[in-house]
């Protein structure tokens, strides 16, 4: 599992990705992505910024397979995947956790689901309960936790099924400051532990270069990859990272990418594709990169 | 863990829904009451409460009261059972799965606006006026609020539980077991409930049909003889058998539903 392998096989590919919703008959369909590349390198943490509208959520809900596209496909491990991948771990931005279940037997639902056996599945609950420092509540109802706690056990339930990849859909958009900040310190210290490939929306800045180690940037209407930058902040990230200078220098740098992709939009060019359905072949005004592996 | 774990009855009692519950009901009972004792008033046909009151001890030393509402219990039992567990499951199946919604919609929606007591005669003619014909009406009367709340329940279950449920790889039939089923609970409850008024309501009707017994054969016997205080004694025990097992519906309900952080005044 852990071998070091150098393999060019990326964990997650987007090919040709293109997303059109028909808002009404009368008028033509809307297209939310068009034409999307991407490739999720093994093992990375990579973070999908965008402004609202931008399609970021649904190319998410795409690559678990929650939506089928209009056009293209979702590779994983160079295989394509139709149907919800089941080996992909997912995290909503809504509560998501039931509330019918305790929090040990929210864990416990994906170990369950797949017939993991009794004993097996109590060491997971264990141990992800305790990772995400919720052992004393075991066996609370959702309703007697904070928005903040019941993301802990959204993430214990996530982990504790040994997904492949985990996919975060602005998982703490709804938190407040400190409770976000203790949250993605959580997040990292997970992803450290486990050496799983991590997908995570957010339209947060300061949260994708906290978090990333590349932050893919998407323009809107259509949405599409504008840019994706490699995030040069050093390892361990810990409260320090957040107050240092090469901080701030990251997040210029993503917020001039930001920046760009935004006035990429209001180019005649784009302004003319934004109602159109057939999308030409090369529909960008600056140059796709794709992830370097 | 937000409530305290025991209550002293005392304290119970006295909650405000408790002293206001029976003074409201004692406002009504007073009101029958002065019209009774007006002076125009004819006590055969409107019997003060305390005549009312010996009538129903009569009555129960008689044991004619205990009898004809244990017949009326197992009745009004057998017939839930019956209407209720077919309308869950049926509900819960049209609700959740396409196709079964495709062949059980129509049906359902078809039976929605006929009163169940419209049955009787058809009923009478098909199965004959024995203990069966009793326990369909009452079967048929349970089944429409269940049947409809339950489906309903599975059309309003959030996407959001069961994409996690999907993603976290849960079969099909996992998500309707461990995600529709549960979180549809609240609404097969509100038609449990209704079930069990409209069930009383087929119950009287159906005990019509020359029933030898029950409440309902109770009351509509006494009128015949002009025997208000039988009528009202039947009456008032409908009433409270009806309230109580609405109760013990509403109490089941709010132990399956512990989970549930939605409002709990009625």
């Amino acid at each position: 599992m852990m071998s070091v392998t150098h393999d060019a096989t990326p964990k997650l590919a987007v090919r040709g990705v293109t997303q059109t919703f028909v808002i009404d008959d009368a008028r033509e369909p809307l297209v939310a992505l068009d034409n999307i590349d991407l490739a999720i390198p093994r093992g990375r943490f990579v973070c999908l910024i965008g402004e609202s509208g931008c399609g970021k959520s649904t190319l998410l809900r795409i690559m678990a397979g929650l939506l089928e596209p209009s056009a293209g496909e979702v590779l994983h491990d160079g295989k394509a995947v139709r149907g919800v991948n089941q080996a992909l771990g997912f995290v909503f931005q809504q509560d998501a956790v039931f509330p019918w279940l305790t929090v040990e037997k929210n864990v416990a639902y994906g170990p369950r689901s797949r017939g993991v056996p009794a004993p097996e599945r109590e060491r997971l609950v264990d141990h992800w309960c305790r990772a995400v420092g919720l052992e004393a509540f075991r066996k609370a109802y959702p309703k007697q936790l904070s928005g903040g706690m019941r993301k802990r056990v959204d993430l214990a339930r996530a982990y504790a099924n040994s997904p492949d990849v985990l996919l975060m859909d602005e998982p703490f958009a709804a938190l407040d400051v400190q409770t976000k900040a203790s949250m993605q310190e959580a997040v990292l210290g997970l992803w450290e532990s486990t050496q799983k490939t991590v997908v995570f929306v957010t339209h947060d800045l300061d949260e994708a270069v906290f978090l990333s180690d590349v932050v893919v940037v998407l323009a809107s209407r259509p949405g599409r990859v504008h840019a994706t930058i490699d995030n040069p902040l050093a390892r361990p990230r810990n409260e320090a990272t957040r107050m240092s200078d090469a901080f701030a220098a990251a997040k210029r740098e993503l917020w001039n990418a930001m920046q760009a992709a935004r006035t990429a939009n209001i180019t005649p060019a784009a302004a003319a594709r934004a109602g159109s359905a057939e999308a030409p072949p090369h529909p960008h005004t600056s140059p796709r990169s794709r992830v370097a592996s | 863990m937000s409530r305290p774990a025991s209550r002293g009855a005392r304290r119970f009692l006295l909650r405000p829904s408790w002293i206001v519950g029976a003074l409201s009901l004692g406002a009504v009972v007073g009101f029958y009451w002065l019209m009774a004792l007006r002076p125009d008033a004819n006590p055969g046909l409107v019997p003060p409460p305390p005549q009312i009151l010996a009538t129903f001890i009569a009555e129960l030393r008689t044991g004619d009261l205990l009898a004809n509402t244990l017949a009326s219990i197992q009745r009004v039992l057998i017939g839930y059972v019956i209407g209720a567990g077919l309308a869950l499951v049926l509900g819960a199946l049209a609700g959740w799965f396409r196709w079964w919604g495709y062949v059980l919609n129509p049906i359902i929606d078809a039976l929605r606006p006929i009163p169940a007591l419209a049955y009787i005669p058809l009923v009478i003619v098909w199965v004959g006026i024995g203990e069966p014909s009793r326990l369909i009406i009452i079967a048929l009367a349970v089944f429409k609020p269940c049947v409809v709340n339950a489906r309903a329940g599975m059309m309003e279950v959030a996407q959001i539980y069961v994409d996690a449920a999907r993603t976290l790889g849960a079969s099909r039939w996992r998500v309707f077991r461990t995600v529709a089923l549960p979180s549809a609970i609240p609404y097969f409850i509100a038609g449990m409930r209704t079930g069990v008024s409209t069930g009383f309501l087929a119950l009287v009707a159906a005990e019509l049909i020359a029933a030898p017994s029950g409440l309902g054969f109770m009351i509509q016997n006494a009128g015949q003889y002009f025997r208000t205080d039988v009528t009202i004694v039947g009456i008032v025990v409908i009433g409270l058998l009806g309230a109580l097992l609405d109760q013990m519906a509403n109490r089941a309900g709010r132990a399956l539903t512990a989970w549930s952080d939605v409002r709990r005044e009625p």
